[in-house]
């Protein structure tokens, strides 16, 4: 035998002597070398500044009476800024890119004698639907992002998930979900990103499967809309506005409490064996840098993400224009797909119109309002509004919308189902191609598509049933 | 943003090593070195890095945030550099997926130089990693970041007693201000061409019959790789069932792992 | 002749039915023979001798089926028969190594990567036992750091099929007021184990026998004093322990109030896996002073000052660290 083959036998030998010992004292002995040296070279100077900020500052925010508040008030302030901050570049980029270059775009077509279709697929379709993810998309999160970096720089964050925790850790979860989810409220493919926070795997996979619960950017305008059409005008016009605003605040409960479900329902099921581990590490609070994190949230967190909804939203813009120019006998495929779906959606108190447009527009949830109207136009032939078929648009006036969704039969149940639907469905495809950059894993991008989904149709079928009941 | 390296007015005078270096960004192609940056999550690793290439990769405060493994380069002295950036660990002995890509570069992707940032906040626990870092590696430099945040708490770091207690260079500095990075540059430089050499102490070991083991198991290494200069963590590595370096014994290979000064394995294959 | 495609679809779909039938009966007879290997290396391992009906008797088969398997292994020259008594041939035992080296990886894994229950490991392992591959084994082990004991304190077979003699005696054979270092805590049956699990018994923990009752034995174990039966306490193998033990009541971390100190003296046994890897790598090791700083508004987790950083912990894991 050579004398390395009796050095590996030699070793093999002693492993069994020792056991599982061997990993043990050497991290003991590499503590105590590192105590040693630190003891050596660190002096600590006795006088302690007089007023140490941070000390305060900690005994506030994790305090039983001002740790709550102050967590509510942060979080205000930066949904305040975020929705106040977002309007004006929002309405700006929407008069730009759709009101200017849109028309446009398609009178260059019919300057340079493009066809119909190729004008129709590319301006109509693909452009728009481009255009209006980025014009909906990209002003909020440049806000919140950069806000939601400085409150994590500057060490705030950790402590919402120290106080948070014991509420998550009854749902199997981690109390860093906390953040992941209100990251979810501004971009749940941004907030997949986000759970890398959560080191242990079972937790990041709640975290990643429940976020969906979040609601979205895209998808805040679709409830304040159907909220003020369909329930806000239930009350006399005085309290109209404050209760579509408790509507909108109930859906977003319901989300919160489905996550708590969800997660706590994981945890004891498919997750159950998954390894598991708490720790959170509470950094010193430091002076946030501004204009660095500016940049680099920018960069890293909404220019990525922008850029696969786009992608995303390209093959939808052009499947959009197709299926509502695409004729098979009389009708469009559309309205083919619109007639067959209906009987299904009548069960989940829902229709055609709205399963068509969660199927075509799912790249992003900014575009299914536009398609919703689009194809509730194409479906009942009122065709003075809108631009035609295939065309996403919306209208200026909700009453306008609310007449125009009336006319497609929607009724307050269709209202409150779309509601409940745009909360619980499945992500949108960027999520869930983010979800499966992240996991690896087609099992689990699968299952964050199924549950929700699944948890969706449930409850508006439910809902459905016992409105039918009563 | 903060200015990085001071002497702005000096920037083309020879005697500031600012006017040797050039920041390379991603555009690394050509290099003579290779060096690779460690530290635990949430030391500021990714200032350090970003000051060194000019690159703006996410730095934050909070653990587990840099985003993907960045390269970058720069050029110093006439010399081209390849930083890598591993993933922040708190150690190289647990099993996880990003502590083993650590601890293998370190190992087997051989780079000139290993620069481990370190929190001088909080030096206790970062020197856990320090001393693992030391033990793979000859050449490495300790860089005491976030020194203003250290004398803000009134906490003072003898970086020359570190120094001789390592065996390695130890530079302080505040990479957000770019205060001690020019040191890092001339200490990264010193290392990787051989101008310094470290002799890592290496002075840890364990208690009882695990000692014995490794000494046991140490002393028969000794004999076949004369030279080698962390026998005694290779032996440890062996007792904890280390295939990669069970592998390096089998094939001879651990000369390479070794050190730098180069082992000629003195005896083959003997009955 | 005219082609059926009713008659094509019905013979694809009987001839995948019958193969489905015949694959399932050729891995439960393989399962039937690798289980009673397994069990005669227990035997021989335990130095326990062996025959047709302790063999249909532990493995629940009927005689005539154990009469079967037995032939077979004769006929493989996996056993010979010596009296009434069967033994393994070389090449039995080097088959039955390789069943119970997969099966206590698994363990392993299942403990060290999951958070699978206790009761379940052994169920799901030996379901494994007879379906991983080797190249897959290797694998695993090697991602596992090449353990060589399972979570049980069973010794896991090498590669090549080389494994050490047994390790420590049966509990209930330490006098009054022994000190002993567990090694083993057998996993079948599994109601046995059951119990075993609830007094939270791991192989290295410490334990003093109290006392010696004619039908059980009082036992302390981290400052808990408690009672087992006899015949659980057999399932239980240990080494008597030189160093000075302490088994008395431990102070915990998670009794200390901010503002208070303590020094580190232990991670319990029952923390294992990833979640102690975790906590010793943040440096809860013996020695280390560790500071209660905070609580959070609910009172739960605690941030603990733990070598210059600031780290949560839960009230659960707080618990698994002994202070000195």
């Amino acid at each position: 035998m050579s004398r390395r083959e009796e050095i590996l036998k030699t070793a093999e030998k002693l492993r069994w002597d020792l056991g599982e010992r061997v990993h043990d004292h050497t991290v003991e002995a590499l503590h105590a070398e590192a105590s040693r040296i630190a003891g050596k070279v660190i002096a600590v100077s006795g006088e302690k500044p007089a007023f140490n900020y941070e000390r305060i500052l900690d005994a506030l925010v994790t305090n039983r009476w001002t740790g709550f508040p102050i967590m509510f008030l942060v979080l205000a302030v930066v949904f305040w800024i975020t929705i106040e901050g977002a309007n004006v570049p929002s309405s700006f980029l929407a008069w730009i890119l759709l009101d200017t270059v849109h028309p446009a775009l398609n009178q260059f077509g019919g300057a340079v004698g493009m066809p119909w279709w190729i004008n129709g697929f590319l301006f109509d379709g693909v452009y728009l639907a481009m255009a209006w993810v980025v014009s909906v998309m990209l002003p909020p999160m440049a806000i919140f992002f950069p806000l939601f970096t400085l409150a994590e720089d500057f060490g705030y964050l950790p402590r919402v998930a120290f106080n948070l925790d014991s509420l998550f850790r009854k749902a199997g979860a981690h109390g860093k979900q906390a953040l992941t989810m209100a990251m979810g409220y501004g971009c749940n493919a941004a907030a997949i990103v986000s759970t890398r926070i959560i080191d242990s795997p079972r937790e990041r996979l709640i975290a990643i499967l429940t976020n969906n619960f979040a609601i979205c950017n895209g998808r805040w305008p679709t409830l304040i809309l159907i909220a003020t059409i369909f329930i806000g005008a239930l009350a006399p016009p005085s309290l109209s506005s404050a209760v579509s605003s408790v509507a909108v605040v109930t859906v977003v409960v319901i989300g919160i409490v489905m996550t708590f479900v969800v997660s706590w329902g994981l945890s004891k099921t498919i997750l159950k064996g998954e390894a598991s581990f708490f720790s959170l590490e509470l950094p010193p609070y430091r002076p946030p840098r501004i204009w660095q994190t500016l940049y680099t949230s920018v960069i890293d967190r909404t220019l990525i993400v922008l850029w696969r909804a786009v992608v995303w939203s390209v093959p939808a813009g052009g499947v959009i224009w197709l299926v509502s120019n695409i004729y098979i006998g009389d009708s469009s495929l559309a309205e083919h797909a619109v007639h067959s779906f209906d009987p299904v959606a009548f069960l989940f108190g829902l229709n055609g119109v709205i399963l068509l447009a969660y199927i075509i527009a799912i790249p992003a949830n900014e575009i299914v309002i536009p398609t919703v109207l689009m194809l509730t136009v194409l479906v009942t032939g009122m065709t003075e509004l809108g631009s035609g078929a295939g065309v996403m648009f919306e209208l200026e006036s909700e009453l306008a919308t609310a007449h125009v969704l009336k006319a497609g039969g929607w009724t307050l149940l269709t209202g409150i189902n779309l509601m409940l639907f745009s909360l619980l469905h499945n992500p949108c495809s960027t999520t869930l191609y983010t979800i499966y950059k992240e996991t690896g894993s087609a099992k689990w991008t699968t299952l964050a598509a199924l549950i929700p989904l699944a948890i969706a149709f449930l409850v508006c079928f439910v809902v459905t049933q016992l409105w039918a009941l009563l | 943003m903060t200015k990085r390296l001071q002497p702005e007015q000096c920037e083309l005078c020879p005697v500031n090593p600012k006017a040797k270096l050039t920041r390379l960004g991603m555009d690394a192609g050509k290099f003579d070195h290779v060096v690779a940056v460690a530290g635990n999550p949430n030391v500021g690793k990714s200032t350090v890095f970003n000051n060194l290439t000019g690159l703006k990769q996410h730095t934050g405060n909070w653990p587990g945030k840099t985003v993907v493994r960045a390269e970058g380069g720069f050029s110093f002295a006439g010399k081209g550099f390849k930083l890598i950036d591993l993933p922040g660990t708190y150690s190289l002995l647990s099993a996880s997926a990003d502590e083993e890509v650590a601890r293998d570069f370190i190992l087997f992707g051989q780079p000139d130089v290993t620069v481990v940032i370190v929190d001088a906040t909080r030096l206790e626990r970062n020197m856990n990693l320090v001393l693992q870092v030391l033990e793979i590696t000859d050449r490495a430099v300790v860089c005491l970041n976030l020194m203003d945040e250290a004398a803000r708490h009134g906490i003072r770091v003898d970086a020359r007693t570190l120094m001789r207690e390592l065996g390695v260079p130890v530079v302080p500095a505040t990479a957000r201000s770019g205060e001690g990075m020019v040191e890092l540059l001339q200490s990264i430089h010193d290392v990787a061409s051989g101008a310094f050499v470290c002799r890592p102490k290496r002075s840890w070991s364990e208690q009882g019959d695990v000692r014995k083991a490794v000494d046991a198991l140490a002393e028969k290494l000794r004999d076949a790789f004369p030279g080698l200069s962390n026998v005694r963590w290779v032996a440890l590595r062996l007792l904890e069932g280390d295939d990669r370096i069970a592998e390096a014994v089998r094939t001879g290979e651990l000369t390479v792992v070794g050190s730098q000064a180069l082992t000629k394995e003195t005896e083959d294959v003997a009955a | 002749m005219t082609f059926s495609w009713e008659i094509a679809a019905l013979s694809v779909a009987a001839g995948t039915l019958i193969f489905l039938v015949l694959n399932r009966r050729r891995r439960r007879h393989i399962e039937l023979i690798e289980d009673a290997l397994k069990h005669l290396y227990n035997c021989e391992y335990t130095k326990v001798s062996c025959t047709l009906e302790s063999l249909s008797g532990a493995l629940g088969y009927g005689r005539e089926q154990a009469a079967a398997v037995v032939s077979e292994l004769t006929r493989s020259k996996f056993i010979t028969l010596e009296g009434s008594e069967l033994k393994l041939t070389s090449s039995g035992r080097e088959y039955a190594l390789k069943v119970i080296r997969v099966h206590r990886l698994w363990e392993r894994h299942l403990a060290d990567e999951t958070m699978v229950q206790e009761v379940d490991w052994h169920k799901q392992a030996e379901a494994k036992e007879h379906s991983l591959k080797q190249e897959q084994v290797s694998e695993l082990s090697r991602r596992l750091g090449h353990p060589v004991y399972d979570p049980h304190g069973d010794p896991i077979p090498g590669a090549d099929g080389s494994i050490p003699a047994v390790r420590g005696i049966p509990l209930q054979t330490f006098n009054k007021n022994a000190v002993v270092t567990i090694t083993h805590v057998e996993d079948e049956p599994t109601s046995v184990y059951a119990q075993l699990v609830q007094r939270g018994l791991y192989p290295g923990m410490n334990l003093r026998v109290l006392d010696k009752l004619s039908d059980s034995l009082v036992i302390q174990k981290e400052g808990i004093v408690f009672e087992i039966p006899l015949i659980v306490a057999a399932n239980v193998r240990a080494v008597p322990e030189q160093r000075k033990k302490d088994t008395g009541p431990q102070k915990t971390l998670a009794t200390l109030r901010p503002g208070e100190e303590g020094i580190v003296s232990g991670i319990s046994h029952g923390c294992r896996g990833l979640q102690r890897r975790r906590l010793m790598d943040l440096g809860i090791v013996p020695g280390t002073t560790v500071g209660a700083v905070m609580t959070s508004v609910s009172g739960d987790p605690t941030a603990y000052r733990i070598r210059g950083g600031v780290i949560a912990l839960r009230k659960e894991q707080a618990e698994m660290v002994f202070l000195q």
